[in-house]
Order: structure tokens, then sequence, then C-alpha cells
């Protein structure tokens, strides 16, 4: 079996694009409700380009940096991403999660102005660059006003962007023991699998409500926030850990010696993320920040987010109630160019 | 009328008889100095009265030996153990601290004084927590005057075998007891030596037969030792005389001692190269240029060329020590009284280093010298609880056999020794072989003469079957002889006939001895703890770390319950926000 199926292939090839394809089949159809009627059209198919450009651009320059990593890899024989595999892994992830949680509250608010979001995308888009050049805009600001604009590009590149190049890199480099046919079939399941349940989210969430739809996958996003900002943390915690041991402290296995006891909060010889590809504890992992071996920051940083996001929601829903900031504040507050 | 010439001779005879036996004093100053053997690195070493190699004990069987030993080593302890000498009635001399003695401070004195009565080919080191391979150990021969080989030989050469490191060992001990090491990886030696060099020539006469006493005082790697086109004849093990047997190349662990016959060709056409080959198996990293060989030469004409050591494919023509028979052909011990199984594994503890186990157990020296317990304790000194938990002891009676039964649950080679005794080998299995099993037939068939020797080797995952006799009242460790295995805590504590130790030793301990304990506030009373009031109390005894919890401990669990609530909590507000309408607002 394992000489045409690598199952450990499989699952990396299975995670990552279960979560772009997760997030991509969410900001679908969240357009495709939002922009439903037929003047709004033109704007919701460059708001969709907009998604697949960011994936495939994502995708596109993954290959691109995992393959000069692999054959930097061959060349001079020297473990490039191995070595700050962990500062990676966390500092993406970090932004990944805080993408995701501005991105998921905007995307719920933005529900609820439904018909004014409407009209405001629209008259953005159709802005040309006179207006912006003409605001003088630089800095911080335009960056903010391009991450506005260009949110739903943003979003599915730094995804495709983070998961691609794990996965590239790790079929490329580093599964060096499995036999060559075992890669086509796995490779394709594990795509085909991820793209098949964002495929069925996609059409699940345009038969139900929007809200609902809406509410059951930013609940989902964020749980896969929270989950990535856990992670970011055990990484970066478990950096110098790993340069401690020199270098391989996912070789030791599970036991004993593959953690460090001064940062444990819980360590269970099993059910191990790392190895192996990780099984469906790699999944767990991907989606809602598993570790067996959990430090103080990556517990903490957890259950931080989760109260800091309650807040906030809490927050915003207190104030939409009961004034301080009124609808057309917010209005005010972000993309300048609609006027009501 | 005229006296009798024997009457006149005898006298004369037996007094010459006795002034045979002298008493041998060394004065031995230890303290620092700088040595590079390998010619590729100088380093601090610890030399005895400026010197390094250290000098060689050389005694006669029968011989009473003193050794006055002044520390001025200055930021460390030091003691000295007579590897593989009895000490019978003399275990308060046998060196191991925190076992038959205090250690010796920086500025203080001890004397050893002791009398030998077993001839052959031992050593003398440092018995301090990874101090000896620093550079205290050195050759201890006893000569015998009715060796049953005498005639067989015309010369005697002392061999000494070692690994060598660069760095000093404190540094290398913290790295290897460390967090950062969780596999227990031993540290790798830079080199290797022969006779703390490594352009060893032996001038060698024609047609001669030349006894080699060969010593390995390194602290980690067995070698493989050969002479080239020579073959060796091997009459004598750790002081035990065997039948001569015939070998091509030699395993020769950490501590053992061989004493070979190698007979010179006839012609002087070319010198002969002798190597000494350190045993990678155990070895964690194989560093770029490492040359784990060590050549010495054979010089029958030192004008002709000392040719280069030849590469052989294996070492598959090492000899078996276990197919040895002694020259006395002691028979096997075969009623035996007490019977002791250990099971040896390494593991972490929680404090994240790797630790070495005899029944779960690592060995932690205890407040109380282990002997000075048994001085102290009267009647309880036979109560084996006394003496503490980690320092995994076993009470023996006295005159009984005893059997060591060691089951190696480790993929590595071990080289076990025990202190005060030879033992008989009555078994040794292969690699893998598992534990021993007593009703496996082919497990128990033993040799009716089984050779004897004081360090054996056990096998990758096997196991090896002991018997020795208690006729030797005294505190005797028994451990590996690899030093980071000593220090990680693979050793058990055997306390021989406690009773009698008492009334052979009570009073008799020497006050240099007490000295050092006080100089180093070591109290010398009570059980392992200090407890000199209920002896069966240990509370404050030394103890080793804990054990790593098994699984989700109780803050485990609460943190995953908490982020599991947490997560829930989050997803509520999300949802009653996401449900709830916005309410329009007029201006």
């Amino acid at each position: 079996m394992v000489q045409i199926f690598a199952a450990q292939v499989f699952f990396i090839c299975f995670r990552e694009s279960l979560e772009t394809s997760i997030i991509v089949s969410v900001l679908l159809s969240f357009l495709k409700q939002t922009l439903s009627r037929e003047d709004e059209k033109p704007v919701y198919r460059k708001l969709v380009r907009q998604v697949w450009l960011g994936v495939i651009l994502g995708l596109a320059i993954c290959l691109i940096i995992g393959g000069t990593m692999i054959v930097i890899f061959y060349r001079f024989q020297s473990d490039l991403f191995a070595k700050y595999d962990y500062i990676w892994e966390g500092v993406f992830g970090f932004i990944a999660s805080a993408i995701i949680t501005i991105m998921g509250a905007a995307l719920l608010r933005i529900s609820k102005l439904r018909d004014k979001w409407r009209v405001k995308i629209a008259a953005a888009l159709e802005a040309n660059s006179a207006d912006e050049t003409s605001s003088g805009d630089t800095g911080l600001k335009g960056l903010k006003l391009f991450g506005e604009k260009y949110a739903m590009f943003l979003l599915p590149f730094v995804t495709a962007l983070r998961e691609g190049l794990e996965g590239v890199v790790f079929i490329g480099g580093v599964s060096l023991g499995l036999p060559a046919a075992s890669f086509p079939l796995a490779v394709v399941c594990g795509l085909g699998a991820g793209a098949l349940i964002g495929f069925l989210l996609y059409r699940g969430g345009n038969a139900s409500s929007l809200q609902l739809f809406l509410v059951a996958s930013t609940c989902f996003l964020y749980l896969v926030a929270a989950g990535l900002l856990s992670r970011s943390v055990w990484f970066l915690e478990n950096y110098p850990w790993n340069t401690a041991l020199g270098g391989d402290a996912a070789e030791t296995g599970s036991g004993p010696g593959s953690y460090d006891i001064r940062q444990s909060v819980w360590h269970v010889n099993c059910c191990n993320p790392e190895i192996d590809g990780g099984g469906w504890w790699g999944v767990f992992n991907s989606l809602l920040g598993w570790q067996n071996s959990a430090t103080y920051g990556s517990v903490i940083s957890y259950n931080l987010y989760c109260v800091a996001v309650g807040a906030g929601f809490l927050v915003m829903g207190l104030r939409e109630k009961y004034g301080g900031w009124s609808v057309s504040r917010y209005k005010g507050k972000s993309n300048t160019r609609v006027v009501t | 009328m005229a006296i009798s010439l024997t009457s006149f001779l005898l006298p004369i005879c037996l007094f010459i008889s006795l002034a045979r036996t002298a008493t041998l004093t060394y004065d031995f100053d230890v303290a620092w100095t700088h040595a590079n053997p390998d010619g590729q690195y100088n380093r601090p070493v610890i030399g005895i009265n400026g010197q390094w190699p250290i000098p060689s004990i050389v005694a006669t069987k029968g011989d009473q030996v003193i050794v006055n030993v002044k520390n001025s080593l200055r930021n460390e302890s030091t003691s000295l153990h007579f590897h593989g000498l009895y000490m019978n009635g003399t275990t308060h001399m046998d060196g191991p601290v925190a076992v038959t003695q205090c250690g010796i401070l920086p500025g203080s004195s001890f004397t050893y004084n002791f009398t030998i009565d077993q001839p052959g080919t031992y050593w003398y080191h440092s018995h301090v927590r990874g101090q000896y391979p620093d550079g205290l150990r050195g050759p201890l021969i006893v000569k015998d005057p009715e060796n049953p080989f005498k005639g067989q030989y015309d010369e005697e050469v002392v061999l000494t075998f070692s690994d060598w490191y660069h760095e000093s060992m404190p540094k290398l001990m913290s790295g290897f007891i460390s967090i950062a090491n969780p596999s227990g990886a031993e540290p790798v030696p830079q080199a290797a030596l022969v006779n703390d060099t490594q352009n060893l020539s032996v001038k060698i006469e024609p047609g001669k037969t030349y006894m080699f006493r060969m010593i390995n005082i390194g602290a980690f790697a067995a070698q493989y030792v050969w002479f080239e086109d020579h073959t060796m004849r091997i009459v004598e093990v750790d002081g035990i005389y065997t039948e001569p047997m015939d070998a091509e190349m030699l395993y020769v662990t950490a501590a053992q001692r061989y004493s070979v016959l190698v007979t010179a060709k006839n012609d002087t056409s070319s010198n002969f190269a002798f190597v000494g080959s350190m045993d990678e198996d155990l070895f964690d990293v194989f560093p770029d240029g490492l040359n784990p060989n060590v050549t010495g030469w054979l010089v029958y004409d030192d004008t002709k060329a000392k040719p280069e050591a030849k590469l052989i494919d294996s070492f598959d023509s090492q000899f078996d020590d276990f197919t040895l028979v002694p020259y006395d052909k002691e028979s096997i011990y075969s009623n035996v009284d007490q019977s002791i199984t250990l099971d040896m594994k390494m593991d972490n503890l929680n404090d994240g280093a790797n630790y070495a186990f005899f029944n779960d157990i690592t060995y932690v020296a205890p407040k109380v010298p282990t002997l000075y317990t048994t001085l102290s304790t009267s009647a309880n000194a036979t109560n084996p609880l006394i003496y503490g938990y980690n320092t995994n002891p076993f009470v023996l009676s006295q005159n009984q056999v005893v059997e060591i039964i060691l089951n190696n649950d480790d993929p590595g080679k071990h080289p076990f020794h025990l202190h005060g005794h030879a033992f008989q080998v009555i078994a040794r299995s292969e690699e893998e072989a598992g534990a021993f099993d007593p009703n496996n037939a082919t497990q128990i068939a033993f040799a009716a003469t089984p050779i004897r020797r004081d360090t054996v080797l056990v096998r990758p995952n096997g196991h090896i079957v002991l018997r020795f006799q208690s006729n030797n009242p005294g505190i005797w460790l028994f451990h590996c002889h690899l030093e980071w295995h000593m220090a990680s805590g693979l050793a058990i504590t055997l306390i021989e006939a406690p009773l009698t130790l008492q009334s052979q030793l009570s009073g008799k301990i020497p006050q240099d001895h007490w000295d050092v304990c006080k100089a180093g506030d070591v109290p010398v009373v009570g059980n392992a703890a200090g407890n000199t009031v209920d002896v069966l109390d240990l509370t404050g005894e030394n103890k080793s770390p804990g054990e790593l919890p098994a699984g989700f401990t109780g803050r485990g669990i609460v943190a995953l319950v908490f982020s599991c609530l947490s997560a829930f909590v989050g997803m509520a507000v999300i949802g009653w926000y996401g449900l709830k309408p916005i309410e329009k607002k007029t201006k």
C-alpha cells in the first residue's frame, strides 16, 4: 500500500488544502450572497477574481521559494528551512491569525450592514486612482487602505503562501525515504479531499441563511485563528529548545526529551502532530491548534485570545446597542469615499 | 657442640622471607599540570608530584603499601581507588567517596594503608565523580615470585590504553547530565592513547618472549588490541592467572586488564605495528577527523622504518574472554545462597536529564558514607533500609555464595565492575538475548570452570550471571565502569557482613579519615540521612529527581478544560453578536 500511497504526504496535503479551501470557500460564499444583485455582478466578479488571484499567486510564490529551498538543500547540503522552520511557522502563523481576526470581525459587521456596504464597496472599486493620489495617503494609512481594498486578495494569498510553503518543502525535500511512485496519488487525494470539503462548505453556505452561515463560519474561523496564534507562540517557544538540542527535537519522537519540561503544561507520549506527517493529529493541530506537548505560552495565548475576541465582540455589540459609536460614525471611520 | 647448620640456616631463611615482604611508601601530591599527549591540544591534567603521566605503583605480592595523598588541586576533592585489589580487612582504604570515605578536600591529606596479597595487573584511579579521565589514573603492578609462567618470558612491558578528551571533565559532565541532552549521548573522545602517548616504540630483541601487561585506563571507549603478525598468549586477566590461550585480537573494555605473552620473531628485518582501536559502537557521533586508532611499534631494528598499521576488514577475530579457564581451575560455585537480579535501563527524570537505573533506582550518594553508617548503627546495620533508597543497598551475609543476574535493557555495551572481589562469569548471553531465564535450558548450561575477573562486558539487550563468595566483609560498589554511566547512577551498594565489619573496624578508622570528613562538614554517624536517633527515619536523605509525569497532570487537565471553555464562551459571544440585528439609529 505504501508503494503507491504515502500516508504522510496525503495528510500534509490534506491539512494544507483544508485550511486554504475553508477560507476561500467562506469568502466566496459570502461574496456570492452579499453581492447577489444583477447590478453588482461586476463588483462580484472583481472580488472573486481577487480571491482566486490571491490563492494562485500565493501558491506560485511558495512554489518558487520552496523550489529554491530544495535546490539549496540539495546543492549545498544545508537545510535552511529546517533551521529556521520554527521561526517561520511562528511568525507567519501570527500574521495569519491577525489577518483572520480582523477579517472575521469585518465580515460579520459587514453582513449586518449589507446595504450600506454594497454601496461602499461598489463606489470604492469604481473610484479611479485619481482619488487615491489626491488624498495623499502614504505610510500606514495607505497600507490600511490597501489592506481594505484588497482584503479579498490578501487573506487567501497569505494563507496559500504559508500552507503551500510548508507542503512544498516537506514533499520536495524531507520525505526522502518514500518511493517516488507513492507521491502522486497521495498528493492528488490530499489536495482533492481538502478542496472537496471547501466546495461542500461553499454549497452549504449558499444554501443556508447568510446570517447563520456567516456566524457559524466566523466562529470556525476564529477557532482556527486561536489555534494559529497558539501554534505560533508554541513554535517561537520551542525554537530555542530545538536549537539547544542540536536542531532535531522532532526526531526524538514524543517521549521524554522531545520537549522542554520546564515549559510544559501537559505532555502525552502520543498524538504528536509534528512527527511523520502528523496524521489526524496534524489535522486537529491545523484546525484547532492541538499540541500533544503544550507550553505555558501556547495555553495562555489561546485563552487570552478567546477572551480578547469575546470581549471585543461584546464591546462592539454593546456599543451598537447603546450608542457611543453609531452606524454613521463607523461609516465615517472606514472607507471615506462613500457619501450617503 | 657444632650448631646444626639447619638450625642456623632456618631462622635466617625465615628472616629473609619475612624481609622480602616490603613496605612501600608513596607520597603523592595531587595537583594540576599541563599535557598534550596526542599532539593536538595542550590541556590541564591532574598530575602527581608535578608529573604526568602519573607514576606507576609497583609492588610484590605480600607487600604493604602506604600511599600518602595530599590534595593540591585547589578546586576539586579527590580520592584514590586501587582497582581490582580486594582490600581484605581494609575496606576503608578502598577509595569511593561517600561509600568508604569522605572526599579529600583541597589542602587535606589522607593515607591509604593496605597489604596486597594478590599478584597481577591492576590500576589505580580517582574515585570522585567524573575525575579520573582528567588524568588521575595509572598502572598498579603486583609482581609474583611464584608466578606459574615465570621462566616463560624474559621481560615485562606495561601498556596502558586510553581514550582521551580535550575538554575537561567538569564541563563535559555538566553538558552530559543536562536537560539539553535528553537521550544521554555520551561525549565522544578526541583521540586514543597507548602509554599516554601516540608514538610508542617498544624495543624488542629477537627470540625473546615478552609479557605485555595491558590495562584499559580509559573513561569510556573499549579497545580492540592486536599485534600485527604476532600472536598473543593470554596468561592473566584482572589479576587471575588463566590457562594459556592464544588470541589474534583482544577486546579490552574500560578497566579490564590482560597479560599476554608475545614471542618476538627471530629476525630483525622489519618492525611491526600494534594497534589499539577504540570501539565506536557507543559513540553518538563520528566527527570528521577523529582517528579512533592509536599505533605503537615493536621495534626490532630502530634504523628500519616504522610501518603504518594495516587496515583490517572486521573485528570478528576478537577473543571471547568467556572461554578462558582460570589457572587454578576453581570449579563453579554451585549452591547459591543469595541471588540478586538487577534490571538495568536508561530513562529521563523530571529535570529532563537522562539517568541510569538498576531496578528503577538511580544511584545517589548518601549524606553519611555508607561504611560509617554501618559502623555507627550497631544491630541495625543489617537492615538495608538504613542505607537509604537511592544507594540501592543489598546486605550480604558472610561466607555465602552470592549470585548477580544482570539484565541489560539498553542497546549499549557496558563493562561492570565489582569492588572487593573477583567474580566467576557464569553466563554471558549474546546480543538481544533478553533477560536471563532460569528455565531456559540453553541459558543454564554453565561452564564447569568459569573464568574469574573483576570487570566484565554485558552485551546489548543481553544478560550476564556472576557468582562470588562473600568472604570479604566490607562496603563494595558494583557499577558500570563507563565514567558517564557511573555519574548517571548505574551503581548498587553491597554491604557485606556488616556485623563482622563492625568488629573488624570499629575504633580502627585512622584519624586522618575522620579529619577530611570534618573539613568537609560531612556527617559520619547515623543512617543515610544522618539520623542517629531513629535510623529507620530517612527524612532528608539525598534523593534523585522525581519521575516524569506520564500523561495529563492536574495542571494539564485544568489548562485543557479552561481552553475549551474559553473557546466556547468566545463563540457564544460571536454568535450573540452576529445574530443580533443592528438597531438603526436616526440622526
